[in-house]
């Protein structure tokens, strides 16, 4: 059979012709780019402001370089806030999420009517911002970690039931159609079949979710929904930049501390 | 006794996999159903526990229709009918005994299967399974740790923990070398003869179908064209079957010497 094919090779096929969609794509990439930035049609971007309004800038860098360890004592009560609200909302968010998730991916829904549904809401979840949400729950609450919480819940649930429902899509169909062929029921197809094949990537999310958090914790203060942000805020007001300088390090430390339990959490589970 | 009654399936592509199958299969058999890929034992197999819905006819096991059963009582169906796949089909995460656990999920309550906390009686009967198997010093062990063959091996020790009056196999050994066929083999011809299960296997190398199946059964364009012991079918019988001269790749013991 080989050798047949060998002793009347086939004709080869000529080379396609290029196509334009590359360079047009580029193209149309600088023309929009051109129209963002330009002074007639855009914004009117000027890169030179950044060394004219250095001066200014030059006394609060120096200051926030230089932060006063003495503060210290005083950013406790409120990073502690800022750490417990992440956590609270982490865990609800990511809670609500896990079946939300189940329920958005076309692996693990159970018809198209409520895959639908579900990924309508959490689309409409997704669309506002987290700064958005604390102001709105700020406004109908009161001012307090409360508000915050609950603008990270949403935020939460939107984030890890997009990321998990598209790793759920991805997932190995092997193991589900061996439980169906087993008798088993809906539910427990999920929990034996797909959850322990998305089980690290939901740790990680939920970690990463976690993260965020926190740092979403600076903007929340601003708006009056609790945490570090509000300390952030007044010190920065005050012009007080050696203690915003300690803040902004303390948040890195923190966020840093969680990407390395994050990093050690997955290894020891995939 | 599983009971084809001018079974079809088309899919919606217009495939036409079983066309008016009529077919008996009676309790305790061991059969082997051969064809080239495309000629339907896909279909014939998964038509038996609901996998893939018929299109017309009806298909009974012990005079339940599948075809017409839906949600708990389709499930009680598929309880009875341990099923073995190609690609064997483990969550590889998770361990041995996770994985043949699940042939126990339709005799547990949701609750229990929610929180992962098994009947210690549904344990017992997924080690004796890994047992028969010989791989019950792999309990413990995540399935992605073990060889070809030892995954199939615990892909038939959960079929056997649904304690099944069925066991249907689709390509078991197709991903496996030819030793480990002859095992994973050897194992259901054992579970067929010690425990009575009715065994019916896809296979597509014809010197397996031969040693193996007790009756053969030949599918071509989703037609049953041949019906018979392994022992009448000659290359003749295969020639008709496959519709073409029979080459190297239709013997397992050609293919692995090549």
């Amino acid at each position: 059979m080989t050798s047949a094919s060998l002793a009347r090779p086939a004709e080869r096929p000529r080379k396609p012709p290029r196509s334009l969609l590359g360079p047009a794509g580029i193209a149309a990439f600088l023309l929009i780019t051109y129209w963002a930035v330009s002074s007639e049609f855009g914004i009117g971007l000027d890169l030179g402001a950044i060394v004219k309004d250095l001066d200014r800038g030059q006394v609060i860098l120096a200051d926030v370089l230089r932060p006063d360890f003495g503060f210290f004592e005083r950013t406790i009560p409120a990073m502690l806030e800022t750490i417990q609200m992440a956590i609270i909302a982490t865990a609800i968010g990511c809670g609500i999420a896990l079946p939300a998730a189940f329920l958005a991916s076309r692996v693990t829904a159970p018809n198209a009517f409520v895959l639908r549904v579900d990924r309508g809401v959490l689309n409409v979840i997704r669309a506002l911002p987290d700064l958005l949400y604390a102001m709105i729950f700020v406004a109908a609450l009161s001012i307090g970690p409360l508000a915050g919480i609950m603008a990270l819940i949403l935020f939460n649930l939107g984030v890890i039931a997009k990321l998990l429902s598209e790793t759920i899509d991805g997932v190995d169909t092997g193991p589900i159609e061996a439980a169906r062929a087993a008798g088993a029921a809906r539910v427990q197809t999920i929990r034996t079949a797909v959850y322990p094949q998305v089980l690290p990537n939901y740790v990680a999310f939920s970690l990463y979710v976690l993260e965020l958090n926190i740092r979403a914790s600076t903007v929340l203060g601003l708006v009056g929904a609790g945490g570090i942000g509000r300390l952030l805020n007044l010190q920065i007001g005050f012009g007080n930049y050696d203690n915003v300088g300690f803040i902004i390090l303390e948040l890195f430390l923190l966020v840093f501390a969680i990407e390395l339990l994050s990093i050690s959490l997955r290894r020891r589970l995939v | 006794m599983i009971d084809f009654k001018n079974a079809s399936v088309t899919y919606p592509g217009g495939v036409h996999a079983l066309r008016d199958l009529t077919l008996q299969i009676p309790d305790g058999e061991m059969v082997v159903i051969v064809g080239l890929s495309g000629a339907g034992k896909s279909t014939l197999i998964r038509a038996i526990n609901g996998l893939v819905p018929l299109t017309g006819g009806d298909v009974t096991v012990d005079g339940k229709s599948v075809a017409k059963a839906r949600g708990g009582e389709l499930r009680r169906i598929r309880s009875r009918i341990g099923m073995i796949f190609q690609t064997f089909n483990l969550v590889k995460r998770t361990t041995v005994l996770n994985n043949v656990l699940m042939g126990r999920l339709h005799a547990t309550p949701t609750w229990r299967s929610l929180v992962g906390r098994y009947r210690p009686g549904d344990v017992e009967i997924a080690m004796r399974a890994l047992e028969r198997v010989g791989i019950v010093e792999k309990a413990y062990v995540r399935a992605a740790n073990l060889s070809g063959g030892q995954q199939q091996r615990v892909g038939i020790a959960r079929a056997l923990a649904q304690e099944p009056k069925i066991i249907l196999a689709d390509e078991p050994v197709a991903s496996l070398d030819p030793p480990t066929s002859h095992m994973v083999m050897r194992d259901l011809q054992r579970i067929n003869r010690e425990l009575g299960i009715t065994t019916i296997v896809n296979l597509h190398f014809l010197d397996l179908a031969k040693v193996y199946g007790d009756r053969i059964i030949g599918m071509r364009d989703g037609q049953l064209v041949y019906d018979g012991s392994g022992a009448q079918a000659d290359e003749n019988v295969f020639r008709d079957i496959y519709g073409r001269s029979l080459t190297a790749d239709d013997v397992l013991e050609a293919a692995a010497t090549r």
